[in-house]
């Protein structure tokens, strides 16, 4: 690890089955990679309240444990141990937190997909803010590249609004709608 | 602590850091030993390829130090070569010839005096002008198969099957001779420098190869940097040795052979016409290797074509000069090859001269020497297991040659290569002249045979610039053809062994292609059916030699094929059969029990008789049943237990194999712990 930026030991990568899974485990392996650093990829099965918290979500279970599996081969082209944490919770944003907690990772990764719908955004959703303000440990947030269809081309300065000079996407900026509290 | 929410289960869960804030862990069975990669489709870890009994662990661990561990599909190593790398590792079979096909040449002439050895320059020449016309052919070859286009590809895709295979064999046969000969003649050059090893140096060839495989084996690759090193190391020596060497001569330290003939026809007639085509046939085993570029095209970084024809005309340049520079060196100093008392070979006595026959450089050269033949010889390791694989895909070699090992190398293709080049080293008694004449004629064949593919390619296809094209492969045709007989007849009596192998290895593979062929059409199901459930009547016969816990276990599994299910004893002791009735008419009043008397004590022979008249009491208006003979058998726990055990239905199962309308099923009975089993149900 270079100067200035922190050695993690265990890093806790949170996969959701969707487009950033690949960007989180690729970053979760490039910064342990130097460090020999153990990864834990966890993917929480929301249950419903129409089923217990027991019960065995077995379809969905297969379709889950790919997810972790998939994570492992990425890990495998890296030459560094992945281990795969399933786990059903009502809520996940929650669970992430408490398993990080339990297995004593210091880094969480979570992956911010990108929307197309309605002109293009990050859907932040619930669970990064929850992590970010309720995870004990440093956060990491990979965010989908935008496609490049989507990117607007940024007007001169001098032709730009005050509130948008600085380069910050327009209106409430990602910083201020989520908020890291990492040590 | 279990779940709340659902009393009674096991499951264990886990509280949060705020209260209500429950998650649970779900087991992954599959994790241990596979992985999903899609909806249905599981990829086995290795921890699937595993052996779980301990002395398969034991045999698994002797194998991970022998060969190492096990590299999975993802790992093999697809790495592209610049022209400098594919230079060194492509060519060190070619180059590495230039170190025996001088003295081959020398041996020949040398029996026509001192005098005739003046002729190995206009000899060297001949074949260096081969050497150019050669890889001007092959370099057409690279441009048009760039996917690699030896021999046998070129064939099998413009000339009748039959060429292919010929194309094959040869390559065959060349691939193990380059082992055998490379390993001797790296030998020889370590007995030129130390000349105490002479009376080891088939006990040292042998060693070599084994090495050689053992390290294939552990799937070696060629792309590595230490496979380049000792083909450079192996050039700038030489070519320094002939620098040295031609100085030396300018500076009239040459002794020419005594009574050298005054003219070019003095020389033919001292030597006389059949000598020099030998010394010729001799010489050009300098040629072998010269096709490995082009086999290896995909190998090079793109443009591969332009890249492999530009490394291809480099190897044809540096093994020209290599080879008439030490032509030329052996020849101005007089050199002829010495077998005795100890073996001195051509290019050990031309480094003697150039840098000092005790001197350091020598040493180190004779040790480049022998490690660029050892590479030469594992660049077959690579070739042969490969063509065999592509020929068992086209149902021309067992199956067993497209199978990939533990470590990614075709296992078998490198154990055959090993063994049949083990043997003819020990056979030729480690002498490289020896086993010379079996070499090159193989290789002109191919040479000959890819040319043809290629006639036929430019009259077919045509295209820019075709007939040129074609002017240059049909020479190169005519002129390898016409060098392949030449090899053939002047290498006779010996080559004779080649012109009974490939034959005998086309005829090898036509017999396999026809018995897979034969097979597949027989199992082959048509695509345009949809299989229907079996309509055939089943019927279930367990062969008991008593009420054991197995034999219930078997006639349970029985009943759960068919309901048709009766028991057969074969007893050679009345009393005990009628105990064992009353007995089994007791306990599994259900399924009648057949009792065989067999007076005679034989067993599989009465059940077998029985399993006939059950065939020929079925009724002839219907479609004969299938008969399930599910053989109880009772599994030993440790390995030497089982010869105690299970000898019967060994037996039994032996004959039953290929019986016809009959399905063996063996259902194994394994002994658990005393308090771990239950008596059988009595229902």
């Amino acid at each position: 690890m270079g100067e200035g930026k922190p050695a993690y030991r265990k890093a806790a990568l949170a996969l959701n089955g969707g487009p950033t899974d690949e960007l989180v485990v690729n970053l979760g392996c490039q910064l342990a990679k130097p460090t020999g650093a153990e990864l834990v990829a966890i993917h929480v099965i929301e249950v419903d309240w129409s089923h217990e918290l027991s019960d065995e979500l077995s379809q969905e279970n297969e379709a889950a444990s790919a997810v972790l599996d998939q994570a492992e081969g990425i890990a495998e082209r890296y030459r560094i141990k992945l281990t795969g944490d399933l786990l059903q919770a009502r809520e996940v944003a929650s669970a992430l937190v408490d398993e990080a907690i339990e297995i004593g990772a210091d880094v969480i990764i979570l992956g911010l997909p990108y929307r197309k719908r309605f002109g293009g955004d990050f859907a932040v959703g619930g669970t990064i803010p929850y992590v970010f303000q309720n995870a004990p440990c440093e956060v990491i947030v990979a965010r989908e590249p935008i496609p490049t269809t989507n990117i607007t081309t940024i007007p001169p300065a001098e032709k730009m609004p005050a509130s948008t000079a600085a380069g910050a996407p327009r209106g409430r900026s990602l910083r201020d709608r989520v908020r890291g509290n990492g040590r | 602590m279990t779940d709340p929410e659902r009393p009674g289960s096991m499951k264990p869960w886990l509280h949060g850091r705020k209260p209500g804030d429950r998650r649970m862990r779900v087991d992954r069975p599959h994790a241990q030993y596979f992985r999903y990669s899609g909806p249905g489709t599981l990829i086995a870890r290795e921890a699937a390829s595993m052996p779980r009994t301990p002395t398969g662990r034991l045999i698994e661990s002797m194998r991970h130090i022998l060969f190492g561990r096990r590299l999975s599909n993802y790992e093999e190593i697809d790495e592209r070569l610049s022209k400098k790398k594919a230079l060194a590792i492509f060519s060190s079979d070619a180059i590495s010839s230039s170190a025996y096909a001088t003295e081959e040449i020398l041996r020949v002439l040398v029996v026509a005096g001192a005098g005739a050895l003046l002729l190995s320059m206009p000899i060297a020449i001949a074949i260096a002008l081969l050497l150019a016309v050669v890889s001007t052919s092959y370099r057409q070859i690279g441009y048009v198969y760039p996917s690699g286009g030896g021999a046998y590809a070129v064939a099998r895709a413009n000339l009748p099957g039959i060429f292919a295979l010929i194309a094959a064999g040869s390559l065959l046969v060349d691939y193990i001779m380059t082992v055998a000969v490379s390993t001797t003649s790296a030998v020889e050059q370590v007995i030129s420098a130390v000349p105490d090893l002479n009376d080891w140096r088939v006990l040292i060839g042998v060693i070599a190869v084994l090495l050689i495989m053992v390290g294939n084996m552990r799937g070696l690759r060629e792309s590595g940097n230490i496979f380049a090193i000792p083909t450079y190391l192996f050039v700038f020596s030489a070519l320094l040795m002939i620098v040295i060497g031609i100085a030396k001569v300018l500076n009239g330290e040459g002794t020419p052979p005594a009574g050298v003939a005054a003219s070019t026809t003095d020389l033919w007639n001292v030597a006389g016409m059949v000598l020099v085509l030998r010394a010729f046939a001799g010489g050009s085993v300098a040629l072998t290797g010269t096709e490995a570029i082009a086999n290896g095209v995909p190998a090079f970084k793109p443009p591969e074509p332009r890249n492999a024809a530009a490394t291809l005309t480099a190897m044809a340049i540096l093994l020209a000069v290599l080879f008439i520079g030490i032509t030329f060196v052996a020849d101005s100093f007089g050199i002829v090859a010495i077998d005795l008392p100890v073996p001195k070979t051509v290019i050990s006595q031309v480094a003697s001269i150039a840098f000092g026959g005790n001197s350091v450089v020598f040493y180190l050269f004779q040790a480049f020497t022998a490690l660029i033949l050892f590479l030469a010889a594992n660049t077959s390791y690579n070739a042969f297991p490969r063509l065999g694989a592509i020929l068992a895909r086209d149902g021309f070699m067992p199956r067993q040659f497209s199978f990939r090992g533990d470590r990614l190398a075709f296992t078998s293709g490198i154990v055959v290569l090993s063994v049949v080049a083990i043997a003819l080293i020990v056979i030729f008694g480690g002498d490289t002249h020896a086993l010379i004449p079996l070499y090159s004629v193989g290789v002109f064949i191919s040479f000959s045979i890819s040319q043809s593919g290629m006639v036929r390619h430019w009259l077919r296809e045509r295209g820019g610039r075709w007939r040129t094209k074609l002017l240059i492969n049909g020479f190169g045709m005519v002129l390898t053809a016409v060098v392949a007989v030449v090899v053939f007849v002047a290498k006779a009596p010996t080559s004779l062994l080649i012109a009974l192998i490939i034959p005998l290895l086309v005829l090898m593979m036509l017999f396999i292609h026809r018995q897979y062929s034969a097979s597949a059409a027989h199992l082959k199901v048509r695509d345009d059916i949809v299989i229907a459930p079996p309509h055939r009547e089943e019927r279930v016969i367990v062969p008991v030699p008593g009420i054991t816990r197995a034999v219930v276990q078997a006639i349970n599994v029985g009943r759960s094929i068919a309901p048709d299910v009766r028991a057969v004893l074969i007893s050679d002791e009345p009393e005990e059969s009628a105990q064992i009735r009353e007995r089994w008419e007791r306990q599994i009043p259900d399924v009648p029990l057949v009792i065989v008397e067999s007076p005679y004590r034989a067993l599989v022979g009465p059940m077998i008789a029985y399993l006939d008249v059950l065939n020929q009491t079925w009724p002839e208006n219907k479609e004969q049943a299938v008969t399930f003979v599910v053989i109880p058998e009772y599994v030993a726990r440790n390995w030497w237990e089982r010869v105690l055990y299970n000898q019967s239905a060994n037996r039994l199962r032996a004959a039953l194999i290929g019986r016809p309308h009959t399905v063996v099923v063996n259902v194994p009975y394994r002994r658990e712990d005393d308090d771990m089993v239950s008596e059988p149900s009595s229902s």
